[in-house]
């Protein structure tokens, strides 16, 4: 299919200004930017002509913070850019300096990793799911959601100690053992989730008034979405299948029988059954590896201190918003050389002023709220 | 034949293959700038979706080395673009026409690097303040002594 296509040519918006138009300045504190995000649209009445996203407002250098740290010190900053999942982004750390000096990580450190990643991606989009419904109006589902994440939090902050930042992992393996009492925490929230996914489902994905504000609404069409870098379940709304975990697999993530969901209409109701679907998913991960849980050392013997060999390195994972790619270069000295955070949500808000010309203010909030946005990660 | 291989067969590249488990990366290829866009086009043509924009700085060699990631959907295939420019005044072509979701990294490694991406329709900051002088990711940045230039 892709033959066929040529390039489209990109225009930078500037449209004639009228008499009775107006700008609009959403932002940077506006509940439904989620984050300090200022959009300044150019409005005809209520419809938006351009959309213009402006950043920065919570950047803080974080690949020149990097340049500055051991290799084991930028650790606790992965959980300060994407908040929503510190353990996705704890894991491509651990992962890409592992891969650098081939550290070996024990069966069991595996499993915990991706027990409590999985845990993680299901916190955020319940979180997500109650954030989004808000932005359409809808109360009652986000104090359900909050519901269940709270057990969620509960169950990681006994094992890691903290309730949002985690920095739970270690190069090499795991910061604790899991204890009887985590697994049955975790059991238990699985049986809790499996009959509570198909009352979200009854309470909002048949509810005519949030199926009339999502349909067809931000539809992002197939060919637009490698031109923007998109991925996660903004990609998969879109119908590609493509995740991380499947097309590179890291981890023990080959071993596990999950699918990946997919959607074809590409429009916010699409993302939003992606990411409830991809709840199912994890619980399904989480099981087996509950159920396969191996004995063992949780942690293999690595150096004190870290010099990861002269060279340069990749990892990518998929966090709940999409692929993180992080790319290295050591010198062989104690601090890294060069470090480039490629963050999901950054390529993702990119196509908003595309989608967003047209469309009616309202629709916009719904728009920015089904790309899931976790601000901090983009302005890094 | 690896889709790398296939979209860069009439550039008559040949990618240097890198061990994959090792470096995350399938290929890399150093090229001329101005070879950066017929190839990027083929890229696109192939379904290849971009990753990101970037830069590294060297102040030994005195060399910008400009990046440009690549992978695909269908296949995992992750390809790393290599331009060097000096890194006095580095000037890189702009890919913003084929792929549009590229304008906003070359702004964020314009402003970090202080490189110059010819042909970008938009030549603003993204992230820093909009009164910054200084490329804080060359590495003869010194941090500038505390000054207050405004209430922001």
């Amino acid at each position: 299919m892709f033959e066929s296509q040529t390039a489209p040519t990109y225009h930078l918006e500037t449209v004639e200004e009228q008499e009775n138009d107006f700008i609009l300045n959403l932002g940077p504190q506006h509940p439904g930017t989620h984050g300090v995000l200022r959009v300044i649209l150019h409005m005809d009445g209520e419809y938006i002509l351009t959309a213009d996203p402006v950043l920065g407002y919570g950047h803080r250098m974080q690949e020149k913070i990097a340049e500055n740290m051991t290799w084991s010190q930028v650790l606790p900053y992965m959980a300060r850019m994407d908040y929503l999942s510190a353990l996705s982004y704890n894991q491509a750390w651990v992962c890409l300096v592992e891969k650098m000096c081939e550290y070996e990580v024990p069966r069991r450190a595996e499993y915990i990793r991706v027990l409590t990643t999985e845990l993680n991606r299901i916190s955020s989009h319940l979180l997500w799911f109650g954030a989004f419904l808000l932005d359409l109006g809808a109360f009652t589902p986000f104090l359900h959601a909050f519901e269940d994440r709270e057990t969620l939090l509960d169950l990681l902050e006994s094992l890691t100690g903290s309730r949002l930042t985690y920095c739970f992992f270690r190069f090499g393996g795991v910061g604790a053992d899991v204890d009887a009492a985590f697994l049955r925490g975790a059991q238990d929230f699985v049986k809790q989730m499996h009959t509570k996914l198909p009352r979200y489902h009854e309470l909002v994905t048949g509810n005519v008034i949030f199926r009339e504000r999502t349909r067809d609404v931000g539809v992002i069409l197939p060919f637009d979405t490698w031109g923007y870098g998109l991925s996660g379940p903004v990609l998969r709304g879109s119908g590609e299948q493509y995740d991380v975990r499947t097309s590179e697999p890291y981890s023990i993530y080959p071993e596990l029988d999950f699918n990946v969901p997919v959607e074809q209409s590409g429009d916010c109701l699409a993302r939003y059954l992606v990411r409830l679907n991809e709840i199912d998913e994890s619980l399904k991960i989480i099981e087996q590896t509950l159920a396969n849980m191996p004995e063992g050392p949780i942690k293999s013997k690595v150096p004190k201190i870290i010099k990861p060999p002269e060279g340069e390195a990749s990892m990518a994972v998929e966090t709940p918003r999409g692929e993180l790619m992080i790319y290295a270069v050591s010198d062989g000295g104690k601090v890294p050389y060069r470090v480039k955070y490629r963050v999901p949500s950054f390529a993702n808000l990119s196509i908003f002023s595309k989608m967003a010309r047209g469309q009616l203010l309202a629709d916009a909030l719904a728009i920015l709220g089904s790309l899931d946005l976790v601000i901090p990660e983009i302005d890094r | 034949m690896s889709l790398i291989e296939t979209a860069l067969n009439k550039h008559s590249l040949s990618p240097e293959p890198l061990e994959y488990s090792a470096t995350g990366l399938h290929a890399k290829i150093v090229i001329k700038g101005d070879q950066l866009k017929p190839i990027c086009r083929s890229l696109y043509s192939a379904g290849f979706f971009l990753e990101t924009v970037t830069a590294v700085d060297n102040l030994s060699t005195e060399i910008m080395q400009g990046l440009w990631f690549f992978n695909h959907y269908k296949e995992s295939s992750r390809l790393m673009i290599v331009i060097e420019a000096s890194r006095k005044n580095p000037v890189f072509p702009s890919i913003g026409v084929l792929y549009p979701g590229a304008i906003w990294h070359e702004r964020e490694a314009a402003e970090f690097f202080g490189i110059t991406y010819e042909g970008s329709k938009d030549q603003r900051g993204l992230l820093l303040p909009e009164d910054v002088n200084f490329h804080p990711l060359r590495k003869d940045f010194k941090r500038p002594e505390h000054q207050i230039t405004g209430i922001h």
